[in-house]
Order: C-alpha cells, then structure tokens, then sequence
C-alpha cells in the first residue's frame, strides 16, 4: 500500500467518524422529540386546543396561547418583513458609499446577535415603563417585529445577492431603470429564497420566549384583545414548566411542545412549499 | 442607414487609475469594428462606455466624448433609456431571464411601452427570425429560456436584443462560451446583420475578427495601439506592436 492508500484510509476514518457523530447527534435529537410528542400526543384533543388555561385543576387548555401565538407571529412578520425587505433593497440594489454599507452591516450584525432577554429589558423599559403599555399582545407583537427585523433583513439580502448579476445587467442594457429591473427581475427572482425565508422566520418567532416575558406577560386575559395579556405557546410551555400548578402539568407541557412542533414544522415546510411552487432556475444552465 | 460612432479622445479612470487613455476612432455607419487586445486592455470598458453601463461602477469618471450618429453619449443630458435602446449589447455569458423564451425577447419591448399582445407576438417573431433561432423555438416560445441550448440562448440574447429595435450592437465577446459550432452561427449571424446594424465585437479571437470584421482596432494598456482596416491591419500591421501580438497569436 503506497501513500495514496494510506492516504484514502484516513479518509475513509474520519468520514465514518463525521458520519457516527452526525447519527448521533440526529439520535439524541429524535429521541427527545420522539419523547415530547408520545407524552404529548395523548393528551392532544379538541378540548385541549380551544380551552382556557387553568390555574391549579387539570384538563386545562392552550386556547388562547394558541390564537395568540399565531396573532402575534403575523402581526410582527407583516410589521418587520417590508421594513426589513425595504432595507435589503436599499443595501443590496442601490449600491450605497461603502462606509454607509459597512456600518450597516456592522449594526445588522450586532441587533443579530442582541439576545431576546437584553431587547425584552430594554422595550420593557420604554414601551411598559415609559409609554405605559400594558404586557399585552400589542406590546409583544412589536417586541417580536424588533427582534425579527435584523434577521428578516438578513435573509432579505442574502435572497437578492444570489440573483446573478448579469441578469440586472442585461435589462439595464435594454434601457431598463433600477427600479424596472428591481420590480421586473430581481424581486421575481429572490421570490423562492423569500418565501423560504420567510417560513424560517416563521418558525423561529413562534418559539421565542425571553422577548416576550416581559412585554406579553406570562397569562391571558378573559376574551381575546390587543391590550390584552398576551401568552404565547411557547411562553406557556416554560410557564407550566417552571411555575405551573396544575397536577397535570406535565402531559400539559408535553401538548403544548408538541402543538408548538407542529406550528415551526407548518413554517419551515410551509416556507420551502411555497419556495418550490415559485421556483425558477436560479442559476442560466450549463452547458 | 445606421450611425456610424465617433469616439474624440475618450478616457476613463477607475478609482483614479486609467483604464482608457485618450482613444480616437471612428466606426461608419453599418461597418464592424472588432476590438482586440490582451487581457485587462480596456476592451471591455470600451464597449460599456458606448452605452453607458459603465455608470455602474463605482468610482469610474471619463473624458472625452462620444457620438452615435449626431448625438452624445457622455453628456449629463443623455436619456440613458434612450440610448440603451439605440444601442444593444450582448454579453460573454448568455444571460437569458428566468423566463419563458416568448418573456424573454418581449422584455425590452414591454419596458418601452408595447403591451398589444399581437404587436408583442409580431416582434418576438420578428426578432427570433433576425436572430435565426424562429425555426428552433417556433411552438415552443412558452418554455423557460433555460431549457435552450448555449448557443441558443445566445441567439435568444441577441433576438432580446433586436426586438428594442437598436442601430447599434455591441457584443462583448459573444462566442468565447460557445463551442465552434455555435460560435459559427453567431459569426454567420454578424456577417448577416452588417449593414442593417453598426456593430462592435470585443474578441479574443484574432481569426474571428479577421473573419467577421470591416475595422480592427488594437489596444494595449488602455492605449489604441493601431486601427484601420481589418484586412490591411491583418496582413502589413503599422506598428511593431501590433505585428508582434498578430504573429505571437498567430502561429
């Protein structure tokens, strides 16, 4: 065996080793999901999904951290994606000075990586404190838009990047405006990538909690409103789990996780669904 | 009759460093001028100043001017949508639109206005002939551009091209991501427009621009080295330079 074999042994090595550590990683990852949706399956039925929360009796529901959920993931997704789409059409198609870019991209950057908890102290303090809004699904809404913004534009961005130059090239060289080519190439083109973007968003809102303790409280109101307090699923899940009360709490926790995992999935697949329904080559073929 | 072009000392610097210096020449109306050159000469700028896509680039300034017919090219009251639908360009890579073929030739005519569907259908067919690629797609003008071939969606850039009805065409070299066969087709192609269109070819093909070509221009460095005609310039070169770059590609 001459160096070469030597050579194709060893990477045959660590290509076993990466793909052991992969299965195991996937192994654990099913396992606790697998554990979460058998304990929570049961519990699941029609009385579950649309009943109020109970405090301290068992056969409590997660009506209303549902309709909150879903209310508050659109709302702050309609409030942040044009903000955030419009960004990345200025960062991306209006070529701005280089300096303007690099402090954009360095703040970007920074609100990416700004944890939950440190936005949710800060919007606590003004919109609570200062403006006196209530913890409601108004204030949590915004506080979602704001925590969702940098990373809409992110994806925003990086959707209109991968639209080959030469195609905004070859509709300026027919006379074309910026514009023109924006409405009629670019944004067509980046449609799927959006779409998928969008979806990732999605799912990522619905299991925020820290941005939420804070500005949309840990409860719910008598009927639904803005002003109302506004618990989320995900939010009611680390209620039950830490400071619940109720005796069943635990098959409680394990149905809200499960709905929860049925919501990011409905997301992330609804997202790639609609990326593929929109598809178009992204790249001229080959040849 | 087409313009001809009429180049007066144009320069251009990117970022300060000069990429053109001080060119003059003049294209006749109807004729093809082949710009040659090693890599990095210029070539490419040149032709993107004739229709202004070099505005894209950051830091870029000029001097100097430039004629299609009697109007200028670099004045701050040029009508840029004007003059990129006088003068048509296509690109080193086909760069057809993710569309269908039908979308793609009717890009340009739509930006301008033209929303008749039997007006948009009579160009399309029109400009798909010009280009000869009407017997290939006939029937077929709802498929997604990207399923032609890559001369195909060559032709297909260049019928996108005509269907704005231009007076000039620039081509960046439109062959170099070709095979043969279809680079021939593209260069029977030029042959045929000549006369109808004036044209500009950037090539790294001394056999192509020899073949296709009625004017040669030689840059070096963003210097015109030598222009005249193709056939003179191809067989007794004025300057030591361009002889040097001739016979050195030539054997």
């Amino acid at each position: 065996m001459g160096r070469a074999g030597a050579t194709a042994v060893r990477a045959g090595w660590v290509r076993r080793l990466a793909a052991g550590l992969a299965g195991l990683g996937l192994m654990g990852l099913t396992a606790v999901l697998a554990e979460l949706v058998a304990q929570g399956v049961p519990h699941l039925n029609w009385h579950f999904l649309t009943a109020a929360p109970s405090e301290f009796q068992p056969r409590g529901g997660i009506g209303p951290e549902l309709v909150n959920t879903v209310v508050m993931v659109l709302a702050a997704e309609a409030l942040s994606w044009p903000l955030a789409w419009a960004a990345a059409i200025w960062r991306v198609e209006y070529a701005p000075r280089p300096t303007l870019v690099r402090v954009y991209d360095l703040l970007l950057m920074a609100f990416q990586s700004l944890p939950g908890i440190a936005l949710a102290l800060v919007l606590f303090s003004v919109l609570v404190i200062d403006w006196g809004w209530p913890l409601s699904v108004a204030t949590g809404t915004v506080a979602l838009a704001v925590l969702n913004w940098p990373v809409a534009a992110v994806l925003c961005q990086e959707a209109m990047a991968r639209v080959p130059e030469a195609w905004r090239e070859g509709s300026w060289a027919l006379g074309a405006t910026r514009f023109q080519t924006l409405t009629r190439i670019v944004i067509p083109a980046a449609l799927p990538d959006l779409a998928a973007g969008l979806g990732l968003s999605l799912a990522r809102l619905s299991g925020e909690t820290a941005v939420l303790i804070f500005t949309a409280g840990v409860n719910v109101g008598p009927q639904w409103g803005w002003f109302e307090p506004g618990e989320t699923l995900a939010v009611h899940l680390w209620y039950v789990r830490t400071e619940g009360l109720m005796p069943d709490r635990g098959a409680v926790a394990a149905a809200t996780g499960t709905v929860l995992l049925a919501l990011v999935a409905l997301g992330v697949l609804g997202g790639r669904w609609l990326a593929r329904r929109l598809g178009a080559p992204k790249e001229p073929l080959r040849f | 009759m087409p313009p001809a072009i009429v180049v007066d000392r144009l320069s251009v610097w990117y970022d300060g460093v000069a990429a053109l210096r001080r060119i003059s020449l003049t294209v006749p109306g109807g004729a093809v001028l082949a710009v040659i050159g090693p890599s990095g000469c210029g070539k490419s700028t040149f032709l993107r100043v004739l229709n202004r896509l070099i505005d894209r680039v950051p830091g870029v300034r000029w001097e100097g001017q430039v004629y299609i017919g009697e109007d200028p090219v670099l004045s701050e009251r040029t009508d840029l949508t004007r003059l990129r639908q006088r003068v048509g360009m296509v690109f080193q890579r086909p760069n057809p639109f993710p569309f269908s073929i039908f979308d793609n030739v009717a890009y340009g005519p739509r930006l301008h206005g033209v929303h008749d569907p039997k007006a948009l259908r009579q160009v399309v067919e029109a400009s798909l002939k010009k280009a000869a690629l009407w017997d290939e797609v006939r029937g077929k003008l709802r498929r997604p551009a990207a399923t032609l071939s890559g001369g195909q969606q060559q032709r297909l850039c260049l019928a996108r091209a005509l269907a704005v009805d231009p007076e000039v065409l620039l081509m960046d070299e439109p062959t170099s991501a070709l095979d043969p066969v279809a680079a021939a087709r593209i260069e029977e192609l030029v042959v045929e427009l000549k006369g109808r269109y004036t044209m500009v070819v950037v090539t790294h093909n001394l056999q192509q621009a020899a073949r296709i070509s009625d004017f040669t221009a030689f840059l070096q460095k963003g210097e015109l080295v030598e222009v005249g005609e193709t056939r003179s310039m191809f067989t007794a070169p004025r300057d030591r330079r361009t002889e040097e770059y001739l016979t050195g590609r030539l054997e």
